[in-house]
């Protein structure tokens, strides 16, 4: 049962995304806009490229939805609403959202097209930049929890949420589940106007359906992740646990969107260079302080 | 729930995963086929097969972070486990991952010195 109530609520939030993302685009709001453009994407021709490798050309759309859909099973909606929570949930979540990068380079490998192919090595390059700035930031919450159990990680902002507990852990985690979910700025597999559409490039139809929906579950499961380690979960007053979760993922993942409709894409040497130069430096940081905060304050 | 319940039901979601996808891929067949037209089958560059083959080797420009990566991945492999004993063990915990941390962190810096933090 509560399988089923997780799972609908994360297409409740992707739907919002979809249609506040149309909204953005097109300058009207409107509630069926996600499944006419699906349906549209389902009655268009699902081209396949000449000289394919059709194995990484299938399987990329797919193993980036399950690996979406995996990363969200660990997150707790209310204590009892999850779906699996494992005992070492935090570092399943970062071993599930590894797989992005996989389907990513199988999907630039795949069409046997130039393009593709440069995306897919970029968000290689793009994995070395942000993968620290995720792991690390999770290490210092997982301290002030005391366990990789992402219930009891909620549990432990009970009194203090982790935002005000450690902001620069949060800052630095928000940048790089940006940079995980290739949002602008940083869709550099997918850049348009540079790359003709990267990864997505050779993706037609239904195909194109799968690999949309998969990079929007993506972003639901990041802002999910962004709520449980950082703003309290399903903790907060009046409402009930599972609405505080679904306001504060779907306002996480709202504001990823804005922030990136305002940002120009940066370019791949900027985003190594910041994320080691100044990045890792700052995480290390984040981590001693917590540390310390930890011994000092009871 | 014991753990092996678990792993079999997140198996079980991965499964219905591509169940639920293989099911809109034959609703699209169901839908129309695709209509084989010459050149429309040809991958975005200037509409002819590229004369050059696309899956050759790759300048990884990056490759100076790539090696200091798999320093630094390694030793996430050791802060998890250090992260949830670190209130129990205290003072000694923050002074045993600080030195290792430290000399980590030294090399990070001898990389840049060297040129390692540039996009080669």
């Amino acid at each position: 049962m509560s399988i089923a109530i997780v799972l609908f609520a994360l297409l409740v939030t992707a739907w919002f995304l979809a249609m506040i993302e149309s909204w953005t685009a097109t300058g009207r709001l409107h509630p069926a806009a996600p499944l006419l453009s699906g349906l549209a994407h389902l009655g268009r021709e699902s081209v396949v490229p000449r000289t394919p490798d059709r194995v990484f050309f299938e399987t990329a759309p797919v193993l980036l939805l399950v690996a979406a859909m995996l990363g969200a099973a660990v997150l707790p909606l209310a204590p009892n609403l999850i779906i699996a929570d494992l005992a070492t949930g935090a570092l399943f979540f970062n071993a599930a959202l590894a797989y992005v990068l996989v389907a990513l380079i199988m999907g630039g490998w795949g069409p046997n097209g130039a393009y593709a192919m440069v995306g897919g090595w970029r968000f290689l390059g793009q994995l070395i930049a942000y993968a620290m700035l995720i792991v690390m930031p999770i290490t210092a919450v997982a301290m002030r929890a005391e366990s990789l159990v992402n219930t009891a990680i909620v549990g432990s902002q009970e009194s203090l949420w982790n935002i005000v507990y450690q902001p620069l852990g949060f800052v630095l985690f928000y940048i790089a589940a940006m940079a995980l979910a290739f949002r602008p700025p940083f869709d550099l597999p997918t850049a348009e106007g540079e790359l003709a559409g990267g990864v997505d490039a050779e993706y037609t139809g239904v195909r194109l359906a799968v690999l949309r929906l998969a990079r929007l579950l993506l972003v639901v499961t990041l802002a999910s992740a962004t709520t449980v380690f950082y703003l309290g979960g399903w903790h907060g007053p009046l409402l009930p646990p599972w609405a505080w979760s679904l306001i504060k993922t779907l306002a996480v993942a709202v504001s990823m969107l804005l922030v990136g409709h305002y940002l120009p894409r940066i370019r791949e040497a900027d985003l190594l260079g910041w994320c080691w130069k100044l990045g890792i430096p700052l995480a290390l940081l984040n981590i001693f302080i917590v540390g310390l905060l930890i011994l000092v304050v009871p | 729930m014991s753990a092996t319940q678990q792993y079999l039901l997140l198996l079980g979601m991965a499964i219905g995963t591509l169940g639920v996808v293989l099911s809109l891929y034959g609703l699209a067949r169901a839908m129309g086929p695709t209509r084989g037209e010459p050149g429309k089958d040809v991958p975005a560059s200037a509409g002819t097969m590229s004369r050059d083959p696309v899956w050759g080797r790759y300048h990884v420009r990056y490759y100076g972070y790539a090696l200091l990566f798999l320093a630094f991945d390694m030793e996430m492999a050791y802060m998890y486990p250090w992260a949830v004993v670190y209130k129990e063990e205290g003072l000694v915990a923050l002074v045993d991952m600080g030195v290792f941390l430290a000399i980590l962190f030294l090399g990070l810096l001898y990389g840049w010195s060297q040129g390692a933090l540039r996009r080669q």
